[in-house]
């Protein structure tokens, strides 16, 4: 029971993590109408310069704000190249954004493995991890780290302000109209270009959250990873029901929780692939999704 | 502005689709309090001319006046902030989102006055502040309508281009959507209209344009065109 408690809680850090990725690929998707399944490499490649500013200036707060920025700025940066084919709102060419998100995810991973730390992984120093302290709570079976405890809580509010953000401001009903209805957001003056470049830097901020999040309870990056994210993200917000926010914040959380009590019961290393089992089924199932996709 | 000064000057507007030319040398007029309505067959170009006037679509040719001053090449948001609102065709309500987002989306650039204005729109249309925190896709087809001219009147326009109100709606919702468009004309608004519900259209009317196939065939005053024969006959059965 101790270890299904721990376990669960760990899957919920974990699935926090999830949440926070596939609701910026969901915005994305929604509002800036962009299929980006790259953005958790974006993410991870903000990791990477958190990374780099800490181990150069020995500051954590200061690579805590690189990571963030370097987020939105390669958001903001690269959301003209979407724009332009996006230029013809409406009749979405969804295709050709797929083409430069992968484009992107490509050479991001490549400036990854060959530019910093002679491409092995990165390890985060234990001022931001806090792991020297050793682990909050911890019995005889279990331990959870304050990294756990520390992303759970900022995950959960992260999560509760996008919400708050989408269902009760200006700017997220104006992200709502366009989701549902771009050229009718036009008509009734939404300006689309300008509420999709909101999008980005909204995104933005999200991934530079979950940049810092990530690195705290995971401690360590490689130039991989931003790949791995990426299946799964895209994975979850399909098998949500693709731009459902409320679905994908579920199967984000269940996806973490999981592949956390797989890990605490079978053989860890097999946890992807009894992950994308369950959801490969649940797809055969469910082929638009478990809640409908909002498209 | 003096009353019977032009709101909205259109001239000699041309405007394509690519290849094809929707609308061919239309000048329309309407004059400060006004009720102009443009009569005519699917496809005609009355869609085409409110979405020009709106700013969603660039012309060819010919030039649009608002308030006095060009707005050619003015985008939507612009125009809304200037003062002017579409009810669209299909009302284009948003249906995932509640009545109450439906509206303040209208006061999008104009939230500051938003409780005052979400007032008026209540005491308007009741059914409407019944049913506020449900979402639009549950409404019957009148009660959107209402929602629309509702969300139009959020952003305190002065001039309301009304696409089609009557489609899809049954004859006595129809009676109620064009009363409520004369009494909005009463309280001063300035009002586009667009119908194929000719008859019903005129009677509300000041002012009349007939089009066909993109191009002006008539304009007059509603009486004039009520009792023109051709337009009775081609418009009125009789």
């Amino acid at each position: 029971m101790e270890v299904l408690i721990a376990q669960i809680f760990n899957g919920l850090s974990l699935g926090s993590i999830y949440v926070l990725l596939v609701t910026g690929f969901n915005l994305l998707l929604l509002v800036a109408m962009i299929i980006h399944f790259s953005f958790p490499v974006v993410v991870v490649f903000s990791m990477y310069v958190s990374w780099a500013v800490m181990t150069a200036t020995g500051m954590v707060p200061l690579g805590i704000l690189a990571g963030i920025l370097s987020a939105i700025a390669v958001n903001v940066v690269t959301a003209p190249m979407f724009q332009h084919i996006m230029k013809k709102r409406g009749s979405v060419d969804i295709n050709a954004t797929m083409v430069i998100s992968m484009g992107m995810g490509m050479i991001i991973t490549d400036i990854l493995s060959h530019t910093f730390n002679q491409g092995f992984p990165i390890a985060f120093p234990d001022a931001l991890t806090g792991n020297d302290k050793g682990a909050l709570i911890s019995t005889r079976l279990i331990s959870i780290s304050r990294g756990q405890v520390l992303t759970l809580i900022i995950g959960v509010i992260f999560v509760l302000f996008l919400f708050w953000l989408l269902y009760k401001t200006r700017a997220g009903r104006a992200f709502r109209a366009i989701a549902e209805d771009p050229n009718g957001a036009k008509l009734v003056g939404i300006p689309l270009l300008k509420t999709g470049l909101q999008s980005y830097a909204l995104t933005g901020i999200l991934g530079g959250v979950t940049a810092v999040l990530m690195a705290v309870l995971l401690g360590s990056a490689s130039a991989g990873l931003g790949d791995q994210l990426g299946h799964k993200v895209l994975a979850v917000s399909i098998i949500a029901g693709l731009g459902n926010l409320k679905g994908g914040l579920i199967i984000g959380l269940l996806l973490g929780v999981l592949e956390a009590v797989i890990q605490g019961y079978l053989a860890g290393s097999w946890s992807n692939a009894i992950a994308f089992i369950i959801m490969l089924i649940v797809i055969l199932a469910k082929p638009k999704g478990v809640f409908g996709s909002s498209l | 502005m003096a009353q019977n000064d032009p709101i909205l000057k259109i001239k000699n507007l041309s405007v394509a689709y690519g290849q094809v030319k929707a609308l061919t040398d239309i000048s329309i007029e309407v004059l400060k309090g006004e009720i102009v309505v443009l009569v005519g067959a699917n496809g005609a170009g009355k869609t085409s001319i409110m979405e020009t006037v709106l700013g969603a679509n660039v012309p060819v040719s010919g030039t649009i006046e608002f308030k006095g001053k060009s707005i050619g090449g003015v985008p939507v948001d612009k125009n809304v902030r200037n003062g002017m609102y579409l009810v669209p065709e299909g009302r284009g309500v948003f249906s995932s989102m509640t009545v109450m987002d439906n509206l303040l989306l209208g006061a999008h650039h104009n939230l500051k006055n938003a409780d005052s204005k979400l007032e008026l729109v209540f005491d308007s249309f009741p059914v409407l502040g019944n049913r506020k925190s449900q979402v639009a896709g549950t409404l019957s087809g009148g009660e959107r309508q209402m929602l629309a001219i509702g969300r139009a009147l959020m952003s305190s326009p002065e001039m309301i281009l009304v696409d089609e109100p009557s489609i899809g709606l049954a004859p006595i919702i129809v009676n109620d959507i064009f009363e409520i468009l004369v009494n909005l004309n009463k309280e001063g608004y300035s009002i586009l209209l667009s119908e194929q519900n000719v008859y019903k259209a005129l009677k509300i009317a000041h002012r009349g344009y007939i089009l066909e196939t993109g191009k002006m065939t008539k304009h007059g005053t509603a009486d004039e065109l009520l009792n023109d024969p051709a337009v009775r006959e081609a418009y009125l059965g009789a």
